[in-house]
């Protein structure tokens, strides 16, 4: 399984989580990231306005170029994980929940974590590159 | 398979040809401004017909397609979105990366760029497989041969390569259709 990146927004926009997991995409500076983010939550809130169907729900799901694939997860409250992958990865489905369960279990269970905040919690880092890089 | 409406956007960040399908069958042409200071009566009998059927779309509007934007503003919006999602493209993997489609869960956006910053943009519905080629083939088949004479020769105008355009467009489109 290749997965190249992990962002996670929180529901104003903010990212609150980044971490690369394999070459692929080229490091940007924190700056940048926080822009790129912010720049994507109002192009997803777009998204969903310029459907031509109506009453469609939700905004950009998967976005594809030449070199990956990412995915986009919104929960119900708002925040959204990107995952990038590269083009051809089968089940991203499956990745972007369980990355959504290890976010519940060891982000919103941590009593030391502040809602909306930027994630410093170990043991989500721990689990996660376990589940995405086994060794 | 459902085509839902086809943008094209010149260099200039401009939208130069919409149409949109399975809406309600209209196109529009915005006017550039250079084509207005043209005080030729050919300039002023086009402005005139694109000026009442601009107030015509205005008056359908509501009715028709409820709280939703006009066409212009949708062509905007389509803009805004695939110019700031190439950026990000490029940003995140090159110069020489790009952006091909999105999805959402009621449509899919296809993309195709030119060498000179032309934009193909197409929406369709969410099965539908790649059309970057598509695009390519609308591109060279089809603007190259009539849409660049009309761009150039008539900016704002309108004229028979036009109507050769919109033909080719349409039975073009009606093959991927089917």
């Amino acid at each position: 399984m290749v997965i190249l990146s992990l962002l996670i927004l929180n529901k104003a926009g903010g990212l609150i989580f980044q971490r690369d997991f394999n070459e692929g995409l080229k490091k940007l500076s924190s700056n940048d990231y926080l822009v790129l983010a912010g720049t994507f939550h109002g192009v997803h809130a777009i998204t969903s306005r310029i459907s031509p169907v109506r009453n469609s729900g939700g905004g950009l799901e998967v976005l594809e170029s030449d070199r990956f694939r990412m995915q986009c997860f919104q929960t119900l409250t708002g925040t959204k994980f990107l995952i990038f992958a590269e083009p051809n990865q089968p089940n991203i489905d499956v990745v972007v929940k369980r990355v959504y369960e290890l976010y519940a279990d060891y982000v919103m269970k941590n009593p030391f974590y502040q809602i909306e905040m930027p994630i410093r919690c170990e043991a989500f880092e721990r689990n996660l590159v376990a589940y995405i890089k086994p060794k | 398979m459902t085509i839902y409406s086809f943008y094209i956007f010149d260099r200039h960040c401009e939208c130069i040809y919409v149409k949109q399908w399975h809406q309600r069958d209209r196109t529009f042409r915005p006017t550039s401004s250079s084509a207005s200071t043209v005080d030729s009566p050919v300039a002023l009998a086009s402005d005139r017909h694109s000026s009442t059927s601009s107030k015509l779309q205005n008056e359908v509007h509501p009715s028709s397609r409820g709280g939703r934007l006009s066409v212009q503003d949708d062509a905007k919006l389509v803009f805004g979105v695939v110019f700031s999602l190439r950026n990000m493209v490029r940003k995140l993997s090159g110069p020489d990366d790009s952006f091909i489609s999105y999805r959402t869960g009621s449509y899919k956006l296809h993309y195709y760029e030119t060498a000179t910053n032309l934009k193909f943009v197409l929406l369709t519905d969410v099965k539908m497989n790649n059309l970057k080629v598509v695009l390519h083939q609308i591109y060279v088949n089809l603007y190259v041969e009539f849409g660049e004479f009309f761009s150039i020769e008539h900016p704002g105008g309108e004229g028979v390569a036009v109507e050769l355009f919109e033909m080719g467009l349409d039975s073009f489109i009606r093959t991927i259709q089917d």
